[in-house]
C-alpha cells in the first residue's frame, strides 16, 4: 500500500483520482468518434462491432456533397442558428438587465425568468405544438383576434410556418441559459465604470453601449457558441414537433444524421453527415471563442 | 423621491408583463390539463378552467402505463446522477488541487463533448450496445448520458472546490486523516451546496433525455421513459390534448419543484461552469 500522504506520492494520487474520468471519457467519447469516422468510410447499413469491416471508400462523402438534401439541411441549420441565436441573445440580455435592476422580489423574478430551462424539451415541444395547433391553438386565435392573419396558419404543412415554429420552441428553451450567464456577467461589471461614465455625461444608452456591451463581450461570445452548438445538436424539439418536415423545411444536419441512420438504416451515410457536422462545429466554436476572447475589455 | 417611486412602478409592471409572456406556455399546460374536452375546442379559448377536471389524471393512469414510464425515468436519472457525481468528484478534486500535466487536455475534453453532435454519437453507441446485447437496457441510456454530463459536472465541482481554502485539508492531513478520508470528511461537507447543484444538474439533464432513450429503448415498450411516452401520445391522440398536457405537467412538475427550491445554487453553478 502506497502512503498517499507522503509528498512524493501526491502526484500519483492526483492521477489516480483523475483516472476514472479519463477512462470514462475515452470510452464514451474518443472511441465512439473514431468508430463513427470508420463507419462513415464504409457502406454500412446497420453497424455492429466485430463484423468484418467493409472496404474503406469515400463514397459516402461523395454522395453527401453531391446531394441536394445535405446542402438544404446545412442551409436550414444555418438559418436556425442565426435566428435562434440572435433572438435568444436579445431576449436573454433584456431579461438579464431587467432582473438586474434593484426592486423587491427580484430573486423571485430571476427564478421565474429562468424557469423554462427546467422544462424537459419534449414537454416544451408538446405544449407549443398544442398552442400552435391550426384549429384550436391559442396562438392562431390570438393572431386572428388582433387581425394579423385572416385565416389560421397551418404550422404542420406550411414550410415557413413550421420552420418558425421550431425556432420559437428553441428560443423559449434556450433564452434562460443566456439570461443566467449574462446576468452573472452583468454582476461582474464594476459599478465605478458606470459612475465614471455618468460623470462624463453619458446617458443610459451610451452607458449601455460603451460600458455594458464591451464588458459583456466575452460572455456573449461563450453563450453564442453554446447556443449555436446546441441548435446544431438539437434532436428532440425538431423530431417531436415536425419530424424534419414538411418537405425537409426543418431537417437540420442533426435530424438528417439521425434519419439516414435510424429511419433509412444507412449508417455509413448518416455517420458521414455527422462527421461533417462535427468538423463544422469545431471550426465555429474555435472561431467564435477566439474572436470574443480577443475583444477589448 | 416621487421619481424613484414611478421608476419602481414601471419596473414592476415590466417584470410582471415579461414573466407573464415568458411563462405563458407553462400556464397554458396547466389550464389545458384541467379543462374539459369540449372547452378545448371552443373559440375563443377560455383562459381559466371553469370547473377543473381532476379526473384527467385517472384517465391518464388508466389509458397509459404512466407509472412504468415514471419508474424508468426516475431509475435512469438517479443512476446517471450517481455515476456522474462519483466520477466527477474525484476528477474535479484532482483538477482543483493538483498541478497535473494533462490538465489542459481534460479541458479540451469538455469542449469536445460540448461540440459533439449527439446524433453522431448515437451511431457508434448503437453499434456497441447491439454487439453487447444492451439495446433495450436502461443502462445503455445511463452510460451514454454520462458523456454529456461528466465533463460539465467536473467543471462545476472544480469551481466550488477552488473556493474552499486548502488549509482545512492540511489541518486534517496533519491530524492523520488519509487523503481520501479528507475528501470525504472535509471537502464534500463544505462543498455541499456545490454538490447539490451538480447533482441537480445531472438529474435535470438526464430526466430530459429523449435522443438516447428514443434510440436504444424504442423497441422494448416496458423500458419507455416519460418523454418517449409523451412524444408517442402526441402522435397518437390528436384530440386528447388535456390528457397529453396532464402527462406533460406530471413529467415536468418534479423538475420544476426541484428547480424552484435549489435555483440559487444551480444558477451559480451553471454560470461558473459554463464560462470555463
Amino acid at each position: 500500500m502506497i502512503d498517499f500522504s507522503a509528498p512524493k506520492n501526491r502526484k500519483t494520487f492526483g492521477y489516480l483520482l483523475l483516472a476514472p474520468a479519463v477512462i470514462l471519457m475515452a470510452a464514451i467519447i474518443v472511441y465512439p468518434i473514431l468508430l463513427s469516422v470508420d463507419v462513415s468510410l464504409q457502406d454500412v447499413r446497420i453497424a455492429r462491432i466485430g463484423e468484418d469491416a467493409k472496404p474503406r471508400t469515400l463514397d459516402n462523402y461523395r454522395w453527401l456533397f453531391g446531394s441536394h438534401e445535405f446542402w438544404r439541411a446545412g442551409w436550414v441549420t444555418a438559418k436556425m442558428v442565426f435566428f435562434v441565436g440572435g433572438t435568444a441573445l436579445v431576449i436573454g440580455l433584456a431579461t438579464a438587465m431587467l432582473v438586474n435592476q434593484r426592486f423587491k422580489g427580484r430573486a423571485a423574478a430571476r427564478l421565474f425568468v429562468a424557469l423554462p430551462w427546467a422544462v424537459p424539451e419534449v414537454v416544451a415541444t408538446v405544449v407549443w405544438a398544442w398552442m400552435l395547433d391550426s384549429s384550436f391553438g391559442v396562438i392562431n386565435w390570438g393572431l386572428l383576434q388582433v387581425g394579423l392573419i385572416d385565416q389560421p396558419i397551418q404550422f404542420a404543412s406550411d414550410a415557413n410556418a413550421a420552420f418558425f415554429a421550431v425556432c420559437f420552441v428553441m428560443i423559449w428553451k434556450g433564452y434562460p441559459l443566456m439570461s443566467i450567464m449574462l446576468l452573472a456577467g452583468l454582476q461582474s461589471i464594476p459599478e465605478e465604470q458606470y459612475q465614471a461614465a455618468k460623470v462624463d455625461g453619458a446617458g443610459p444608452f451610451q452607458r449601455f453601449w460603451y460600458v455594458t456591451i464591451p464588458n459583456l463581450m466575452p460572455v456573449i461570445g461563450v453563450t453564442l457558441v453554446m447556443t449555436t452548438l446546441w441548435v446544431f445538436r438539437d434532436f428532440a424539439i425538431i423530431h417531436v414537433l415536425t419530424e424534419g418536415g414538411p418537405l425537409g423545411a426543418t431537417t437540420s444536419l442533426s435530424i438528417m444524421t439521425y434519419e439516414q441512420s435510424f429511419s433509412f438504416f444507412r449508417m455509413g451515410q448518416g455517420a458521414a453527415v455527422g462527421v461533417v457536422t462535427l468538423i463544422i462545429c469545431a471550426f465555429i466554436s474555435r472561431a467564435l471563442v477566439g474572436r470574443f476572447a480577443n475583444s477589448p475589455h | 423621491m416621487k421619481d424613484s417611486k414611478l421608476r419602481q412602478a414601471a419596473i414592476y409592471i415590466t417584470v410582471i408583463l415579461v414573466i407573464a409572456i415568458l411563462l405563458f406556455p407553462i400556464y397554458w399546460m396547466v389550464v389545458t390539463a384541467l379543462s374539459p374536452v369540449h372547452q378545448l375546442r371552443s373559440f375563443p379559448p377560455s383562459f381559466w378552467p371553469e370547473s377543473p377536471q381532476w379526473d384527467v389524471f385517472s384517465t391518464l393512469l388508466a389509458n397509459q402505463p404512466f407509472g412504468l414510464w415514471l419508474k424508468n425515468t426516475v431509475t435512469i436519472a438517479i443512476a446517471t446522477m450517481i455515476l456522474a457525481l462519483s466520477v466527477s468528484i474525484f476528477a474535479a478534486y484532482a483538477l482543483s488541487r493538483y498541478r497535473l500535466r494533462g490538465g489542459t487536455t481534460i479541458g479540451l475534453f469538455i469542449l469536445t463533448s460540448k461540440m459533439l453532435p449527439a446524433t453522431l454519437l448515437v451511431i457508434p453507441f448503437f453499434a456497441i450496445f447491439r454487439s453487447m446485447g444492451m439495446v433495450g437496457s436502461l443502462w445503455s441510456v445511463v452510460i451514454t448520458q454520462a458523456t454529456l454530463i461528466v465533463p460539465f459536472c467536473t467543471w462545476m465541482l472544480k469551481g466550488y472546490f477552488d473556493t474552499i481554502p486548502e488549509e482545512l485539508e492540511h489541518a486534517a492531513l496533519v491530524d492523520g486523516c488519509s487523503p481520501l478520508g479528507t475528501i470525504w470528511r472535509i471537502v464534500l461537507p463544505v462543498a455541499a451546496p456545490g454538490l447539490a447543484a451538480t447533482a441537480l444538474y445531472a438529474f435535470v439533464i438526464s430526466w430530459s433525455d429523449f435522443l438516447f432513450s428514443r434510440t436504444f429503448l424504442q423497441t422494448s415498450e416496458s423500458k419507455w421513459t416519460l418523454n418517449m411516452g409523451i412524444a408517442a401520445m402526441k402522435g397518437e391522440f390528436v384530440t386528447d390534448w388535456n390528457v397529453i398536457m396532464a402527462a406533460s405537467l406530471m413529467a415536468s412538475l418534479p423538475i420544476l419543484l426541484v428547480f424552484l427550491v435549489l435555483e440559487r445554487f444551480l444558477v451559480g453553478g451553471l454560470a461558473s461552469g459554463a464560462e470555463k
